[in-house]
């Protein structure tokens, strides 16, 4: 069975034949390409990967994610973004879908209610749009949804069962002003000590469409690798959805100075020590290759 | 002060529930809801800013610090329609640990999975869930697992539906009921498919145990405690 790394992204430095957006985390001189991490892979022996589409959701932007996929069409595939507002986001994703390895999109928003107890009409959400044209092409929905968004997702799912859907990083719904970076370049997110998850994102599980990547646990994690302070948010998610709709994945390249994509490839048995070797093997690539699609090799 | 009768002695050690209908009635059941509405109202837009910042959870919301908000949220801790059991089932040694005063929102999927709250090793726990407005079939009524709450039951896995769960039993009921469970006991809100929210208070209850609660906790509403058996209660006399 192959190990599939299901989240994580690689740039190049900004330039003309590759625009991409800048901060200072990713300033335009800053580069994470593919190479390094196909070096990361071979040293711990992970066969394939989810490329995730970061800085920048134009056409333009996406330009050298679509040249990794192009160059290494057994070993990846492509998450794209969509941007915000976009007047006509099916052209926008039918283009970068078009024999390129891109399978899917990720969003935070779904342009609904704020407010749990309004009165909810799918068809009015904003994202609507962009749910039908998954459900009729067979895109991938690659979501990490805002806190104030999460309560919208069962609608959505519920109107479109086709939907494969992936909810990133522990299925945990960021709050506010609660993102940051830490001193080793990594995003953090603070979270409150009682898992809030447990009452929405979770909840999902009833959704047989509805799958969950297992990563980011240094982002929300207040002790060193192997994050045992999660190893019970690993456990909830393992009973509620099971072994067979769970994924591993390192979040490269924020993790390559500290823990290590090596240790990385450890953290589920550290975290569910009481896995099956079969169980293991699903959420180590498995279950990437059986729902995302992933090629032979 | 009513004490349980027989009968209901021994549903509570065999089944690990009962239930009162009309527990709260009249007047008293208009001042709650009345209480309930204006302060679940007023703490609504706060509630959804901590729930955009990611500290409250999404899809229900309790009234902070209740017991400071109303005389009657204080009044049913103590409410004679079972208080009595609640009092003959911890041999007259009761503590209050909590009130959640909640609203839950309608939405595909309950905010909650089967579970017991506690395990076998704790001290008597006991929840009383009162409904302050009609919970009708599939509006958030509460499920329980007669018999679950004993340490020879089981084991319970958790169903992906609330309505799979084997054995169970729901409780839809009028405003003013009261269902009082062992929480040992498996239990769960079922899905809320209705137009509307599902109002209802838990108050949450344990047999006595030293320093489980200290007096500080209860100490802003000290004026409303004035009896022995209500400062023993609120645990406000160390």
């Amino acid at each position: 069975m192959p190990r599939i790394d299901a989240h994580l992204h690689v740039f190049t430095k900004a330039s003309a034949e590759f625009p991409r957006e800048i901060s200072d985390v990713w300033p335009a001189e800053r580069e994470e390409p593919v190479e390094k991490l196909l070096d990361e892979m071979e040293k711990h022996r992970i066969d394939q990967a989810v490329l995730v589409q970061m800085a920048g959701a134009s056409i333009a932007n996406h330009r050298y994610l679509l040249r990794c996929l192009k160059a290494y069409p057994n070993r990846f595939l492509g998450i794209g973004l969509v941007p915000e507002g976009h007047p006509n986001p099916a052209d926008h994703m039918a283009e970068l879908t078009d024999n390129t390895g891109i399978i899917g999109f990720r969003f935070s928003t779904f342009g609904g209610p704020r407010d749990i107890f309004a009165k909810m009409d799918v068809r009015e959400f904003e994202a609507y749009p962009i749910w039908k044209c998954a459900a009729e092409r067979d895109y991938v929905l690659w979501l990490y949804p805002n806190a104030i968004n999460a309560h919208l997702l069962p609608y959505l799912i519920q109107e479109f069962p086709q939907v494969r859907v992936v909810l990133n990083h522990l299925a945990v719904c960021p709050g506010k002003g609660k993102f940051s970076w830490d001193a080793f370049g990594r995003p953090q997110i603070q979270v409150t000590g009682y898992n809030l998850t447990m009452h929405t994102t979770y909840r999902l599980a009833r959704y047989e469409n509805v799958n969950v990547h297992l990563s980011g646990q240094y982002a929300f994690s207040t002790e060193e690798f192997p994050y045992k302070d999660l190893a019970g948010w690993h456990r909830g998610l393992l009973t509620g959805f099971g072994a067979k709709r769970l994924m591993w994945a390192t979040d490269f390249p924020w993790i390559l100075e500290e823990p290590g994509y090596g240790k990385l490839t450890t953290v589920i048995e550290e975290l569910l020590p009481d896995l099956s070797e079969a169980e293991l093997a699903d959420i180590m690539g498995g279950n990437a290759k059986r729902i995302l699609r992933f090629p032979d090799l | 002060m009513i004490l349980p009768t027989p009968e209901e002695k021994k549903q509570w050690e065999e089944e690990g529930y009962l239930v009162f209908e009309n527990a709260i009635q009249g007047e008293d059941l208009k001042r709650l809801q009345t209480a309930f509405d204006y302060w679940a109202e007023a703490c609504k837009e706060e509630w959804l800013d901590r729930v955009e910042a990611g500290e409250s959870v999404a899809t229900f919301y309790d009234i902070p610090n209740p017991l400071e908000k109303d005389p009657i949220f204080i009044d049913i801790i103590d409410y004679p329609s079972y208080y009595g059991a609640l009092m003959d089932f911890t041999d007259h040694d009761l503590i209050l640990l909590g009130p959640q005063v909640r609203t839950v929102a309608p939405w595909p999927v309950s905010y909650t999975g089967w579970h017991p709250d506690v395990g076998h090793d704790n001290p008597l726990h006991i929840k009383v869930q009162i409904y302050v407005n009609d919970v009708q079939p599939g509006s958030g009524e509460f499920g329980f697992v007669p018999g679950s709450h004993k340490r020879d039951a089981g084991p319970y896995t958790r169903p992906m539906r609330q309505e799979s769960m084997p054995g169970h039993k729901t409780f839809p009921g009028k405003a003013g009921t009261a269902i009082m469970f062992n929480s040992c006991g498996w239990h769960v809100s079922m899905d809320n498919h209705s137009d509307g929210p599902r109002k209802s208070i838990i108050l949450i209850y344990e047999k006595r145990t030293q320093g489980r609660v200290g007096p500080e906790q209860y100490a802003a509403i000290s004026e409303h405690c004035q009896t022995p058996e209500r400062r023993k209660l609120f645990s406000l006399d160390g």
